[in-house]
């Protein structure tokens, strides 16, 4: 077998925490099925491009963008668990190269984080199901919002994991960045309705663009800035990654 | 020009941390199946060495090969060859004893089949069978050690680095550890870099030791030899039928290899402190007739492999010495 995949398979099977997955996987499906409907009553039909949709579909569809942000803080959790448990020296000294092991780490977060969105795409499916539109464009921009969006935040919590070295700070530390993405984000309201200052964080938030590429595709409801959010996305990711790559690359072992 | 026969060879190896050096121009060669102990105080420099001979960190200076392979240009290909068992922890915490092994196994792409045989093997011969089912969380510090060590054996491997592999094990546990690195090195051939503090495993496993300190070599032999040439004096001790004799004990004080005789109030037995215990009996003989005394026990006590390296440390001037 592949090293990468050798890697990725014990990454999966070593590292997850379990009860954090079904946290994850919990987490949004409580917006969905709860907090959706209820402010559904209070909070009127919503823009999606050209498309108006009940507010409980709009979050319904934002909230499977959870998982990628919940996935990508387990790039973090296995990098640090591994330095903190002797693994990370162990490996380097087996027949793998640092570049090996950093991206098996993005490799099982991607995995983790787009079978996460689909599993609970598969569970939304009875409220996301009147307003779903499938297309070939729309699978695109589906795909790409829960590839680079986890590709981001992977990359970001791999680099967050490497400057901070407690378990408790990490954790910390994370947390609070996760909870302003998340909040400064469309994944609740749509930003053009946000105030001014919101407005600006938000529409300068990857999780802004990640959301609104997989409503955008999902709903079949493109806009021009549409295209720029996928660019810069993509760009921002890229760069993201490298910055990973280059915090990894100086992990010193004394 | 790096030699490529032995298992390690290493030339004025250092590694600087900050402007302090940690293993300073450190020159030795480790045989293929051979079972080589380093050995040193805390701090002296051991750890480090095993770190740049494992690639884990670059050598700040000096050359190296292992296995034949250039540490500088070929380190995937030697860590391809070599098993590695770390001074700390090092544990796949979602796992249980039976997956972490058989996982490790596939890290190395060890096929199923034989991943399957080894670890029925190492449960058993490490004594993990009572626990093959237990997540390696909740193991205790020496049955996590013994995980550990028997993991590195699901590959196989032309050179293995031990660094403290007993610590945490019982008795029982740790010579059943150390017999089954001998069996490997006399069965399979593997070599063995081994540090330990306990001297006693040292001698019991090791063809040869180097002893570091302040990150120098200060002598590389045999256990044997090293307690030969610096170890404390022997004592040879013995008692008299007739209890005491001052003039026996002004004769023997009198003869060269001995440095020191006294007599232990408590049992009346005289203690003699010499190099060379081989000489002195028979000379213990000659002059007890002599005197018409008769000799009623006689002992050696043997220096250690701890006294040489007491000793050694705590005289050693930081020369490289071969």
């Amino acid at each position: 077998m592949n090293s990468y995949l050798r890697l990725t398979y014990r990454n999966l099977r070593a590292n997850l925490d379990f009860a954090s997955l079904f946290f994850e996987l919990i987490f949004p499906i409580f917006f969905i099925f709860v907090e959706g409907p209820g402010l559904g009553g209070v909070a009127g039909p919503v823009s999606v491009g050209n498309l108006t949709v009940s507010y409980s579909l709009y979050l319904a569809a934002g909230a499977v963008t959870l998982t990628v942000i919940n996935g990508g803080t387990n790039a973090g959790t296995q990098l640090w668990y591994d330095r903190k448990n002797g693994m990370f020296e162990q490996l380097l000294m087996g027949p793998f190269s640092r570049a090996q092991y950093i991206f098996s780490i993005i490799l099982a977060t991607l995995i983790i984080g787009i079978a996460g969105s689909l599993i609970v795409f598969l569970i939304a499916l009875p409220i996301l199901g009147g307003g779903l539109q499938f297309s070939l464009e729309g699978i695109f921009f589906v795909g790409a919002a829960l590839f680079l969006g986890t590709l981001l935040f992977g990359s970001f919590a791999i680099a967050l994991s490497v400057v901070l070295r407690s378990s408790e700070t990490f954790q910390i530390v994370s947390t609070f960045v996760f909870f302003v993405f998340l909040f400064t984000s469309s994944v609740f309201y749509p930003a053009s309705k946000a105030p001014k200052p919101i407005q600006v964080i938000s529409y300068g938030n990857p999780l802004t663009w990640t959301t609104d590429m997989f409503r955008a595709g999902l709903f079949h409801s493109f806009t021009p800035l549409l295209s720029l959010e996928v660019v810069t996305l993509a760009i921002v990711s890229a760069i993201v990654f490298g910055i990973a790559v280059l915090a990894f690359r100086r992990i010193r072992v004394q | 020009m790096l030699l490529p026969d032995p298992a390690i060879y290493t030339a004025e190896l250092s590694k600087r941390f900050g402007g302090k050096a940690a293993v300073d121009s450190v020159s030795f060669e480790v045989r293929r199946g051979e079972v080589f102990g380093f050995l040193g105080p805390n701090g002296a420099g051991k750890t480090t060495t095993i770190k740049m001979l494992t690639t884990l960190i670059p050598p700040s200076s000096g050359d190296a090969s292992i296995l034949g392979f250039d540490l500088h240009s070929q380190a995937k290909k030697i860590r391809e060859r070599i098993g590695v068992v770390q001074q700390q922890d090092s544990f796949d915490q979602g796992l249980k004893v039976d997956t972490s092994l058989d996982i490790y196994g596939l890290l190395w792409d060890t096929p199923q089949e034989e991943r399957r045989k080894r670890i029925s093997e190492l449960t058993e011969r490490f004594g993990m069978e009572e626990y093959r089912r237990k997540p390696t969380v909740d193991l205790s510090a020496g049955q996590r050690r013994r995980l550990q060590v028997a993991r590195e054996f699901m590959h196989d491997m032309d050179l293995l680095f031990l660094d403290e592999p007993t610590v945490g094990l019982d008795p029982i546990a740790r010579r059943a550890v150390l017999n089954f690195f001998r069996d490997k090195v006399q069965k399979e051939g593997l070599t063995i870099f081994f540090t330990t503090h306990i001297l006693e495993e040292a001698e019991y496993l090791c063809d040869r030791v180097a002893i570091i300190n302040y990150g120098k070599i200060i002598q590389i032999d045999s256990p044997a030899n090293l307690k030969r040439r610096f170890g404390s004096a022997k004592a040879v001790e013995f008692k008299l039928l007739e209890g005491t004799s001052d003039e026996l004990a002004r004769q023997i004080a009198g003869l060269d290899s001995v440095t020191k005789i006294a007599q232990d109030q408590e049992t009346g037995s005289y203690r003699i402190s010499t190099i060379k215990p081989e000489v002195i009996i028979p000379d213990l003989y000659r002059l007890s007739e002599k005197l018409g005394l008769k000799i009623t026990s006689i002992y050696i006590s043997e220096t250690s492999l701890e006294d040489a390296f007491v000793s050694l440390v705590n005289n050693s001037t930081p020369e490289v010495s071969n």
